[in-house]
């Protein structure tokens, strides 16, 4: 095992995975687009702020297409460094070169203005087209494959260089007599494999281990307290606040209980 | 060996024609060639009464039948994979920790109070594997899940291995367990160290452990 190592402004890479599950960006200035709740640390003098903002009109003009998911991102904006992650899920970069990239949009983390989000014919994927790095995140490390392969669709991640996405439907369980009665009355249960995506033509594919998540454990939540910033009664807007913190039962000894750690 | 791990939560394998392969639903990624997924009543292998074995056992999961050509990923709910080859050992595995195993590899259901009687049974309570557990013995190689990353624990002669019952994912070979425990007024009082049950594995073979305490 090797120590931990210990970073500092200067030593943290510029633009580079700081290990598996981190990502460092460095702000000169610039702005970096990042889907809310991903940043978990940073240096410098950095601003977010919504999307929506007045400020961001002319940049938003550019290279943000995608008023469905405009409430679930945020411009950064100054200069530093600022360290993007999301629940321990592998983090990486990638550069797209004049090219275009589907994206599932609840795995990508953060991407540079110079590239423009548009969302996908395909509901829940977002495609970026431009010149320009992105940041993306994935349960366990993505493998990149060629088509034609057809894809669970829980573990795609995206697709690059349009190979071309259909629904691919096996009706093999149902022929047969024992399909038939099964495709009647459920009996037997499905393999759940009957539909995936097919991608034929040219370009990758992406995948990852899975889109199932795993239980979002509140770690370091706010109490819910009055006076206490994001504590209190109902955060609306805030998806997962409150989740992990259980009421407090009668009978249980409060916070004297947790002094003494039982 | 038909599973190849392509990283720590995907395993490839390949399917040709004329052999069997069984997996738990859905747990398949993606697939090239033409393969095709027939969901097993059974629950595995055998006629009826094995069925209805494994039903009265609680060992019945969900599994399938992959059959065709061609080449299939496997992978479930983000958990680590850990592939197991067995030369003509036995595989005392949760039916639920399997992913994916080679149809020439034999399937069936053990109590647990064969081995040891009474204490065995408490043995599977801790564990969390119930009063049953799955066995495969033959030649061929498993697919087993785990929460965190597994290591392989060599068990030998002398050399007995101590497990956390929760960690404790699966083990081959000539391996006797047995459940020690190590309760003290301390425990009785709530202030115990949390290591009071421990499976105490001996005999020649190999206990797999996982790095966390959750189960699956």
């Amino acid at each position: 095992m090797s120590a931990p190592v210990i970073f500092d402004p200067m030593t943290l890479p510029s633009d580079d995975n700081v290990n598996a599950y981190t990502f460092c960006v460095e702000l000169k200035g610039g702005e970096w687009f990042l889907q809310k709740g991903k940043m978990i640390a940073y240096y410098g003098r950095i601003e977010f702020n919504g999307i929506g903002h007045g400020r961001f009109e002319r940049l938003l003009r550019t290279s943000f297409h995608s008023p469905l998911h405009a409430s679930d991102w945020v411009v950064a904006q100054g200069s530093g460094k600022m360290l993007l992650a999301d629940r321990a899920f592998d983090v990486n970069s990638y550069d797209l070169e004049d090219g275009n990239l589907t994206i599932r949009s609840g795995n990508l983390l953060a991407y540079q203005p110079t590239l423009a989000l548009k969302q996908s014919i395909v509901p829940g994927f977002l495609t970026l087209i431009g010149t320009g790095k992105f940041v993306a995140a994935s349960n366990g490390p993505v493998v990149f494959m060629e088509p034609p392969i057809r894809v669970d669709p829980q573990a795609l991640v995206g697709w690059a260089d349009c190979p071309s996405p259909c629904h691919h439907y096996d009706h093999g369980y149902m022929t047969g007599v024992l399909g038939g009665l099964r495709s009647l009355t459920g009996l037997g249960g499905t393999s759940g494999e009957e539909h995936q995506f097919e991608f034929v033509g040219a370009g990758t594919v992406l995948l990852q281990s899975t889109e199932m998540l795993m239980a979002e454990q509140a770690t370091g939540a706010v109490p819910h307290e009055p006076g206490v910033p994001g504590g209190g009664a109902g955060v609306p807007g805030s998806g997962h606040a409150g989740q992990g913190a259980a009421p407090r039962l009668p009978g249980q000894l409060g916070d004297l209980q947790r002094r003494f750690g039982l | 060996m038909p599973f190849r791990e392509i990283n720590s939560k995907m395993v490839e394998a390949v399917v040709v024609p004329g052999q069997k392969m069984f997996s738990q639903r859905g747990a398949m990624l993606a697939y090239r060639g033409e393969v095709s997924f027939t969901p097993n009543m059974q629950g595995g292998q055998g006629g009826l009464m094995s069925m209805i074995g494994r039903r009265v056992a609680n060992e019945a999961t969900p599994l399938m039948t992959v059959e065709g050509n061609g080449t299939v990923l496997f992978g479930h709910g983000g958990h680590h994979i850990q592939v197991i080859g067995l030369a003509g050992d036995t595989l005392y595995v949760e039916a639920d920790r399997l992913l994916a195993f080679d149809g020439t590899l034999q399937q069936g259901t053990m109590f647990m109070g064969s081995q040891g009687g009474v204490m065995g049974m408490v043995r599977g309570q801790v564990t969390g594997q119930g009063l049953f557990t799955t066995t495969l013995k033959g030649h061929g190689a498993v697919a087993v899940m785990a929460h965190g990353g597994v290591i392989e624990v060599p068990i030998g002669p002398g050399r007995d291995v101590h497990v956390d019952p929760q960690a404790y994912v699966a083990h081959h070979g000539d391996v006797r367990n047995k459940l020690s425990t190590a309760l003290g007024w301390r425990d009785m009082v709530g202030r115990g160290s949390g290591e009071a049950f421990q499976l105490e594995l001996s005999g020649s073979g190999a206990v797999y452990v996982q790095a966390s305490e959750e189960k699956l």
